[in-house]
């Protein structure tokens, strides 16, 4: 009795995200085993058609290229922003507190107009195409819009925030001596990296890979506007079923399974740094 | 680091941040630009931007951004410090309950929760406009809060509070004279955050937006589909100077632990 007293403050707050986060998300749970009438009105009848809609290929194909996209653009920031965030933690004191605030910049510019930027420097009449027709090192403009590796490009962009500021975090932390040992025992450069520094930073890129693969999943906006809708995304397709297509039953299938396959990478992010007792946001 | 090394390092960050602002920098080229086409520079115009204050639409988005995203950091402020407050006082497991919760919003994918939003709003037949975007933000804004309040809190000194509580004040007095005095730079950062993020925010809108209110980058999103003119370079500038001032805002009344770009 006395514990339901001392935990009455905390209703308010536990009403609110259930309502708002639970009850939403269990709609979509319940939606997606119903299905449509030609007007896209709810049938409520218990299916599986939904998720049997899944493994057709050409929805197959669709999660196959969020997956790669989501990798990718891992792989990709990480490439990049691991020595950034490794050269930032280098810096003098009030050098990287400068370079930081440049990293962190980003996050308060509209991701509209970050991606939009994009498709000016890549359009054909673009900037890059421009400058480099003016320096007469091609003389047709390069196709570099619409394709896979433009919404690679722009999804990397838009994430490499996350990956440096996770990494950076836990470079910050390393113990130095620990690497000044290393080269006093003859440990090279090169070895001392991938012995030392790489094993104790990987909670900073589990964490990273983390913070960018999800959002990676479904910034359709970036698809849409550097893909042109060539490749088909997961979040495209949601978003298309959900408002024009009318479909929710099946748009509601499909966040189902894109929530899984982040729970799936949120599993193995557990998994990878079972050891370390930090939380995934902070 | 030797020489060579940290020639590398100004190399390597210089063409980074080149990288990271290129894109920015060229949209606020182009809204200057006579022509309307990023072939060629036509000269110097501020015409787009008349154009842009002439366009209704586009004023009455923004006013609806503004509205939005001043009452979502408004009630995510109150919201989040409140929670975080709590969680001092519930048993560890309310706590460990309430922290799982919060992350739930940040760890969904935006389009999933958007639709689940939907489709919630939809059954329980509430009309989309302001209160279902408001609402809807306060979800992916009250867990930053509710963070960084929390974090703040951990740093405040117990003895402070027993000392207080041995000259006799009621919990109610302890955490109107301490505890909230104490976070109000940190809520404060976390709810400019707020007002970022939900100014800025896409894809949560697009689906919480009525048929008569939308927000601006909704609006904009749908501009850029149909095709630009500079007239959407215009407005992204302004945003983009609006931000800033709000950073330079914070900067300036920012205390200790309250700015956003601190070493700590």
């Amino acid at each position: 009795m006395k514990k339901i007293k001392q935990n009455l403050p905390a209703f308010p707050i536990l009403a609110y995200l259930t309502i708002l986060v639970g009850i939403p998300l269990l709609l979509v749970v319940i939606l997606s085993f119903l299905s449509r009438d030609s007007l896209g009105n709810i049938i409520f009848e218990f299916t599986l058609s939904n998720y049997k809609k899944m493994f057709d290929p050409v929805y197959l194909k669709v999660f196959l290229n969020s997956f790669t996209l989501a990798i990718l653009t891992g792989i990709i920031t990480l490439l990049i922003g691991y020595p950034v965030a490794y050269f930032t933690a280098s810096l003098d004191r009030k050098m990287r507190s400068f370079v930081i605030l440049l990293i962190m910049l980003p996050f308060w510019i509209s991701s509209l107009l970050r991606t939009y930027g994009w498709s000016i420097l890549l359009g054909k009449e673009g900037l890059i195409n421009n400058i480099l027709m003016f320096f007469n090192i091609i003389d047709k403009p390069l196709n570099m819009m619409y394709k896979f590796g433009t919404v690679l490009t722009g999804t990397a962009y838009m994430l490499v925030p996350f990956m440096i500021l996770s990494i950076y975090n836990s470079v910050d932390k390393l113990d130095r001596s620990l690497l000044e040992a290393s080269y006093d025992l003859g440990g090279g450069k090169w070895k001392t990296f991938f012995n030392i520094t790489l094993p104790l930073t990987m909670p900073g890129i589990a964490q990273g890979y983390t913070l960018v693969f999800i959002p990676a999943l479904g910034l359709y906006y970036i698809s849409d506007l550097l893909g042109g809708g060539n490749t088909m995304f997961i979040g495209n397709l949601i978003n298309n079923m959900a408002t024009r297509g009318r479909n929710r039953p099946l748009a509601s299938a499909f966040a189902i399974g894109m929530i899984l396959l982040v729970v799936l990478v949120l599993f193995i992010y557990g998994r990878v740094t079972k050891n370390n007792k930090e939380s995934l946001y902070q | 680091m030797n020489l060579n090394q940290k020639k590398f390092r100004t190399f390597y960050l210089s063409l980074f941040f080149i990288i990271l602002y290129v894109p920015v920098l060229s949209v606020v080229l182009y809204s200057f630009n006579k022509s309307s086409s990023t072939a060629y520079w036509a000269g110097f115009t501020l015409n787009w931007y008349k154009e842009l204050f002439n366009d209704r639409v586009i004023l009455e988005a923004f006013n609806v951004s503004i509205k939005v995203a001043l009452l979502t950091a408004l009630l995510s402020a109150i919201v989040g410090t409140a929670s975080a407050i709590t969680s001092v006082y519930v048993t560890k497991k309310t706590e460990k309950t309430t922290n799982g919760l919060m992350f739930l919003p940040l760890i969904v994918p935006e389009v999933a929760l958007g639709v689940s939003l939907l489709i919630f709003f939809s059954a329980l037949k509430l009309p989309f406009g302001t209160f279902t975007l408001v609402i809807s933000h306060s979800l992916f804004c009250v867990p930053y809060v509710y963070i960084m309040v929390q974090l703040r809190l951990k740093e405040i000194n117990i003895s402070i509070i027993e000392a207080a509580k041995d000259l006799g004040a009621t919990r109610g007095q302890i955490i109107k004279t301490i505890i909230l005095p104490l976070v109000m730079p940190s809520t404060l950062t976390a709810s400019l955050l707020a007002l970022a993020m939900s100014l800025d925010d896409v894809i949560i809108s697009t689906y919480m937006a009525g048929p008569t209110t939308t927000t601006l980058p909704v609006h904009i999103f749908s501009m850029m589909r149909v095709g630009v003119t500079p007239k959407v370079n215009a407005l992204c500038t302004l945003f983009l100077v609006g931000t800033f001032f709000l950073i330079g805002i914070n900067q300036i009344i920012g205390t200790k632990g309250g700015k956003f770009f601190e070493q700590k």
